[in-house]
């Protein structure tokens, strides 16, 4: 399906959302005129559609102008401290997963207080769990999500056919992506892995792609949870060397070195390549390469990354933006929050996050994922799951546990530690850097 | 020297008192200059220094003296900043070391190709200019996908060629140096080679003219002619080419990430880590200072040597 079509598709299906179930917030900004600042990151494709929101809330609200504007995101990290401490914050500003709980425990984001959120019309209950309680610090809301990718698994359906799979039903467990694994993993003289004198250094085509870069390191994430482990313990130190962590990617590196079913030392670039060309079966990354293989015209389908790890629950890593309402000085215009709130409530709304998803979004809520607009779509593969998507957020050390995490990763995975050696190296690098971290926050 | 009209020299006349009302003057012309001299230099090293000796976060109202404990983790074993902080300055420096003498010789190399009147010389000179008009990133990224452990052009070459296994060249520690090493070479190759080629075109003629009638072979030539008189071009190039490659960032930043295992981290790469990834910005600024002392004390060996070879001509 091209771009523009599905965008169009989404477009008339949330005007039809929107005439239909109007939702629960009636009580609108009411107060004086007032004019909002919104800071965001959306400078790519994506930008227009902002814009066009905006345009949206702007039209049907005559007494609130919102005015956007879009920076890099690395910008924004740079230079929201400098503009709270000064005062000068923007009214409304969208903080991604990997850097909200920072700011919240430096201070730089206000709360909303469940009195506000009811009053704006804001249920969490409506948004995917996982996904509204990232922006969530010490049990309390700081942000209302609008944007949320995942990490997926690409399946190749052909080759799922040529090896004997029913490609309508990717494998979910352990032992249906093993056994899925093993059937596609075929070397150059055609002999299947575990047959004799099967050669696992000339593979023709095999099983799954891992690789050694974050992205690469982010199944590893999904396997730990999946095992019922967390990358930080209670007290928010380090603790991705849990015998749940190891025995979870443990089967990862094994699926390299034991099962031969994935390729050593190889990159993303290699995987992605690969897949491409119709090598591998199944290549878990970024759904953010679904456009790549559409306009390559590939026969692949979407799955939510099955529970390698373990069968304690399904999990994926997801990125998500959050509208966050900045610290502001004491004499800051109250109607300006309560109209930002309800900005923030409108745009968070179904009908609206629809509009959204044709930038490549997924829906951050159940009432969106089950328009029929998506049917469709490969994306729709992983939405059964959609509750189960977790970013690494919820300790202010984010940057210190997943650097040394990812370098784990790639220890074990390119043979070059036993998987406790690089998990408990990487969790005691991590806690030195944790250990400072923390007098920041005295 | 001459002496020009406007100021002639007295050396009979008494000397004029010193006007002390135009004293002020030059320090006025002084001032634009100074203004930003102390606004973008000055005043940013007194507050750099400032945030080094204190916790310093923008969002956290106390800012907490606490001396010289962000220098003392330099020196502290078990602090993360003393095992990578090192590691990367060697990492660095390494990098100097290999890359310094290649750009060196291989500029040189080319210069004296080029500098004769061949047939396509001016084709050749653009040819080998023209990679340095790329930003790193792109530069970074052509030779991530030639050295890739897997679909790389080199690994497919010596497939084709020698029936060789794929070495993996980003993931093999020391082997990913080469991609980052070559490239840079390639990289900034061509700048060196235009100094060069205007040096050689200073070398007068007459000095072959006459080695060679004296019977001087070509090699001969080379080293007691062209060698000697290249000599400043030499000692400036591989100033300016040391202190580039100290500044290394880019490049290992895009090809290998900084790995396998902070193996190619440069010490840039790694102060960036420490301030934009950790949000230890203190700790960031005082390596930054710790490094930029390193370098000072680099520079002014450099300026010694300088210094003694103009003097020595």
């Amino acid at each position: 399906m091209s771009a523009p079509l599905s965008r169009l598709i989404l477009l008339s299906a949330a005007v039809s959302l929107a005439t239909l179930s109007n939702p629960a917030s009636a009580q609108a900004y009411s107060g004086p005129k007032v004019t909002l600042t919104f800071l965001h990151g959306f400078t790519g494709a994506d930008r227009p559609v902002m814009e066009g929101l905006i345009k949206k809330y702007n039209d049907t609200h005559p007494n609130v102008q919102v005015r956007g504007q879009a920076q890099p995101w690395g910008t924004t990290w740079q230079q929201l401290p400098t503009l709270v401490a000064s005062g000068k914050a923007p009214d409304v500003v969208v903080i991604n997963e990997d850097q909200i709980t920072g700011f919240v425990a430096r201070g730089a984001v206000s709360p909303l207080t469940p009195a506000e959120l009811k009053a704006a019309g804001i249920n969490k209950t409506n948004f995917f769990g996982p996904l509204f309680a990232t922006a969530d610090y010490k049990n309390q809301a700081y942000g209302v999500p609008i944007s949320s990718v995942a990490y997926v698994m690409f399946y190749n359906k052909d080759l799922m056919k040529k090896a004997g799979l029913d490609p309508s039903k990717p494998p979910r467990t352990r032992a249906e992506f093993l056994k899925a694994a093993l059937a596609c993993t075929v070397d150059k003289s055609g002999k299947k892995a575990g047959e004799a004198g099967f050669d696992p250094k000339n593979l023709d085509t095999w099983g799954v792609s891992l690789y050694n870069n974050w992205v690469g390191s982010r199944a590893a994430y999904a396997a730990i949870l999946q095992n019922g482990g967390q990358l930080v313990d209670k007290d928010q130190n380090a603790a991705f060397n849990s015998p749940q962590a190891v025995s979870a990617v443990q089967f990862l590196v094994d699926l390299v070195q034991k099962q031969h079913v994935a390729r050593p030392n190889s990159t993303e670039e290699a995987e992605l390549a690969a897949f491409s060309q119709g090598k591998v079966c199944m290549f878990p990354s970024g759904q953010w390469y679904l456009d790549r293989f559409e306009t390559q015209k590939m026969n692949f389908g979407v799955t939510f990354f099955p529970r390698v790890g373990g069968s304690v629950k399904d999990a994926a890593w997801g990125g998500s933006s959050h509208l966050t309402l900045p610290k502001q000085p004491s004499g800051y215009d109250a109607n300006k929050r309560k109209a930002a709130l309800d900005f923030m409530a409108w745009i968070s709304q179904p009908a609206q996050n629809l509009t959204w998803t044709s930038t490549g979004s997924l829906p951050t809520q159940g009432a969106v994922a089950q328009n029929p607009a998506f049917e469709k779509t490969s994306i729709s593969g992983i939405f059964d799951r959609l509750g189960s998507v977790y970013a690494t957020s919820g300790y202010p050390w984010v940057g210190q546990v997943m650097g040394p995490f990812d370098q784990a990763w790639e220890a074990a995975y390119l043979g070059k530690k036993t998987v406790s050696q690089a998990l408990s190296d990487g969790v005691k690098e991590s806690n030195k850097q944790i250990e400072q971290a923390r007098k920041n926050f005295q | 020297m001459t002496v020009t009209q406007a100021h002639p020299r007295t050396d009979t006349a008494p000397a004029p008192r010193p006007r002390r009302r135009l004293v002020l003057e030059p320090y006025l012309y002084l001032l634009p200059h100074a203004l930003l001299f102390f606004l973008f230099t000055v005043y940013p090293i007194g507050y750099g220094l400032y945030i080094s000796v204190h916790r310093w976060d923008l969002l956290n109202p106390v800012k907490a003296f606490v001396g010289s404990e962000f220098y003392r983790n330099l020196f502290t074993p078990g602090t993360p900043q003393a095992d990578f902080f090192w590691h990367t300055l060697w990492n660095t420096t390494f990098f100097t070391i290999v890359s310094v003498p290649l750009l060196l010789a291989a500029a040189l190399g080319l210069a004296l190709l080029l500098h004769r009147p061949i047939f396509g010389r001016a084709f050749f000179r653009a040819v080998f200019f023209m990679p340095g008009i790329l930003t790193v990133s792109v530069m970074g990224i052509l030779w991530r996908w030639m050295f890739d452990n897997q679909i790389g052009l080199v690994n497919a070459a010596r497939d084709v060629l020698l029936n060789a296994q794929p070495i993996p060249w980003l993931s093999t520690e020391g082997l990913a140096w080469v991609p980052i090493v070559v490239g840079t070479v390639w990289w900034t190759l061509g700048f060196n080679m235009t100094l060069y080629l205007a040096a050689l075109g200073n070398v007068p003629l007459s000095l072959y003219e006459a080695a060679s009638l004296d019977g001087a072979t070509p090699w001969q030539s080379f080293r007691f002619i062209t060698l000697p008189l290249l000599a400043p071009v030499t000692l400036f190039v591989f100033v300016t080419t040391a202190l580039a490659s100290f500044q290394l960032f880019g490049q290992s930043l895009v090809i290998t990430g900084g790995g396998p295992s902070r193996s190619t981290q440069s010490v840039i790469q790694y102060i960036t880590e420490e301030g934009f990834s950790n949000s230890q910005y203190s700790s960031a600024t005082a390596m930054g200072f710790a490094f930029g002392l390193i370098m000072l004390i680099f520079t002014a060996g450099q300026f010694s040597i300088m210094a003694r070879d103009v003097k020595g001509n």
